[in-house]
């Protein structure tokens, strides 16, 4: 007798489809409201902000005139605080992501001293938020003098242990040991191998774990707060909260809200634009037909 | 070509030893079987004499060098593997090139060489593609061309045609063969199918639990095997094994008539052994032992009849492809006494064997 499981037209699927699908738009909405608010709210002026419902655009259309004043206002430090976040986020998050590819191939692929040990460490270190560590961080980097430098935020980014993480888990999955043993009988060398045949099978778990730090970077704000002082050297975070903070004290500087609504949806496409760039290296079956599993 | 030589080689994971003392030497141009059932160390002891893992004991020698302490690409070997583990992002030419590039041979004598292997392997057509839009057959045939291509002083294969579908899998058997007359070069082939091992091997070596439980040419073992592990690996179907003793200078089987015991080199007999090939069924009340007919196969080429025996195993029979055995009927078993294994309780061929 043949057990047939729910197919696509009986009743009891098109039911519990029907409840996932609400519960999935309920989700969407939850989560797609603050961007919503932000894009509306980016299109008012000022006085639009606090005058009209949130949660819809006004009659009078002020988006450019917003992204005008946000890249004028203060001599249009504004570019500078975009230039460094994108300095920072992409210096970290290829160099983390470079070294959480290191890591994780040698956890996965080798055997050493002290590597169940370390592994747990990284473990370990998944566990602690970066905030904790900040202020640590602060009184390391500042006995070597590079507080209010670029490296300040940049070092402390390039540790990524969830990425590691993820790497030697993609490894032990992706790469087949007999690969890099073929490698090692046609006489390649150990860095040899890593190149020219492991890393372009991890590509996949590479970009990922590229784009996570790399987004890790870009929202980071806590750490460059801390670190940095000068207004120079501020990513968009720092600098979009310093404004924040004039808006709301009052003094004058209330006309700011809106320039921060525009600066907070400038900041969020080169986001956006990456996951879909970065899209076309998550593909499957880079692997395929190299071994027989 | 090469002689490689193993003395005393000792392999352990942790506290478990998997290797244990292999002795071995393998002759200019000789091809060589390792075979035994899983966890028997067969490709432990490959993947030591390649260089891919390092010894806890003894010496390794390849054309009288030491090299049991040198990397895979210094002992000049090239593997194929079970997984054919080609590279992926390659294409074949790119693959079949990669040992010789590391090498750091010239342009012109790397594509003139893979050109030629790829010719050699009937694979000329194939060699812009990738691995994936290979089938089975040709990838495996990739691993081996960029085996050849490097002109190893010997070749190392682990399980190459685990992989494959049974048809392919003779086919493959049968180029492997060939190829082994064509190159004559030193062939060491790990598998655990014994007919894999009975038609490719000069000579077979048989282990089990990290030890070497004999090593002869596939019908030395066939026809003398030197304990009941090696008599019940070798051959298919299995060899029945009845128990039996030893009764006034004759042996009885299961409990029954003595048989004459012909020449032995002891008295501790606890059992004997008699190939499926070797029986033939016999009218109820005669022959030497008696059962029911359990089973009936009939391959068209052969019949099988599995026959109950009270107090011991079904006997697997050999029967011709025309014989009325029938499923129910009682039958006697007969055999000539010298075709008979007989073994000690520790295993061992009571059977004196040439040679040894």
């Amino acid at each position: 007798m043949a057990i047939v499981s729910k197919t696509a037209n009986s009743a009891s699927f098109r039911n519990s489809r029907r409840w996932l699908t609400v519960a999935l738009a309920l989700y969407f909405i939850y989560t797609f409201i603050p961007i919503f608010y932000v894009i509306v709210s980016s299109t008012k002026s000022n006085a639009d902000l606090f005058g009209t419902f949130g949660l819809w655009f006004s009659g009078d259309f002020h988006f450019w005139q917003n992204l005008q004043d946000l890249f004028t206002y203060q001599d249009g430090i504004f570019s500078r605080w975009l230039l460094n976040t994108i300095l920072y986020s992409v210096v970290s998050g290829v160099g983390a992501a470079l070294f959480a590819t290191f890591a994780g191939y040698a956890f996965s692929k080798f055997e050493f001293v002290g590597k169940k040990l370390s592994f747990a460490l990284v473990l370990g270190a998944v566990m602690i938020p970066q905030t904790a560590l900040v202020i640590p961080i602060f009184l390391l980097l500042s006995k070597v003098g590079l507080v209010n430098t670029p490296w300040a935020v940049i070092l402390p980014s390039l540790v990524f242990p969830p990425g590691v993480f993820l790497m030697k888990v993609y490894a032990d999955d992706a790469l087949s040991n007999e690969l890099i043993e073929a490698g090692r009988v046609d006489g390649a060398g150990e860095v040899h191998i890593f190149f020219n045949i492991a890393f372009r099978l991890l590509t996949p778990g590479f970009a990922t774990v590229l784009i996570l730090a790399f987004v890790a970077t870009w929202n980071n704000y806590f750490l460059p707060l801390v670190l940095l002082n000068s207004s120079d050297n501020f990513p968009v975070t720092v600098g979009l909260s310093q404004w924040y903070a004039l808006a709301t004290s009052g003094s004058g500087g209330a006309v700011l809200f809106s320039i921060v609504m525009a600066g907070s949806l400038v900041s969020i496409v080169p986001v956006i634009a990456a996951f879909l760039i970065m899209q076309r290296y998550w593909q499957g079956g880079l692997g395929a037909g190299g071994v027989k599993a | 070509m090469a002689v490689i030589e193993l003395k005393g080689v000792e392999k352990s994971f942790g506290s478990v030893k998997v290797i244990r003392g292999v002795d071995l030497k393998v002759e200019h141009g000789e091809f060589v079987v390792f075979v035994g059932p899983s966890g028997s160390g067969k490709s432990t002891l490959l993947r030591l004499v390649a260089g891919l893992e390092e010894t806890s004991g003894g010496t390794i020698l390849i054309d009288g060098r030491d090299v049991t302490n040198l990397g895979p690409a210094e002992r000049e070997l090239a593997m194929v593997f079970q997984s054919y583990a080609l590279y992926p992002h390659k294409t074949i030419r790119g693959n079949m090139s990669f040992g010789l590039e590391v090498a750091g041979f010239p342009k012109d004598e790397i594509r003139q060489r893979v050109d030629e292997v790829a010719r050699l392997l009937q694979l000329s057509d194939y060699l812009e593609r990738k691995p994936r839009e290979l089938s089975g057959g040709q990838r495996q045939r990739v691993a081996i061309g960029r085996a050849i291509v490097r002109e190893p002083v010997a070749f190392m294969f682990d399980e190459p045609l685990s992989n494959l579908d049974a048809g392919l899998r003779v086919d493959m058997r049968i180029e492997i063969t060939k190829l082994h007359q064509r190159l004559g070069a030193t062939m060491i082939y790990v598998t655990h199918d014994q007919v894999e091992a009975m038609t490719l091997a000069d000579r077979i070596v048989v282990l089990d639990k990290g030890i070497i439980q004999q090593t002869g040419s596939p019908l030395e073992l066939y026809e003398h095997p030197a304990n009941l592990f090696v008599a019940q690996f070798i051959g298919s179907p299995k060899m029945n094994v009845l128990p039996a003793a030893f009764k006034d200078g004759r042996i009885s089987i299961n409990g029954g008539v003595g048989i004459e015991a012909g020449k032995m080199t002891g008295t501790d007999v606890a059992n004997v052994g008699i190939r499926p090939d070797d029986i033939e069924i016999s009218p109820d009340g005669t022959g030497l032992i008696h059962g029911k007919v359990d089973v009936v196969e009939r391959l068209g080429s052969d019949t099988f009849a599995y026959v109950a025996v009270p107090g011991a195993h079904a006997v697997t029979v050999r029967a011709p492809r025309d014989s009325a055995v029938a499923i129910g009927q009682d039958v006697g078993l007969t055999f000539r006494p010298e075709r008979l294994q007989v073994f000690a309780a520790d295993g061992a061929s009571l059977r004196p064997r040439p040679g040894v």
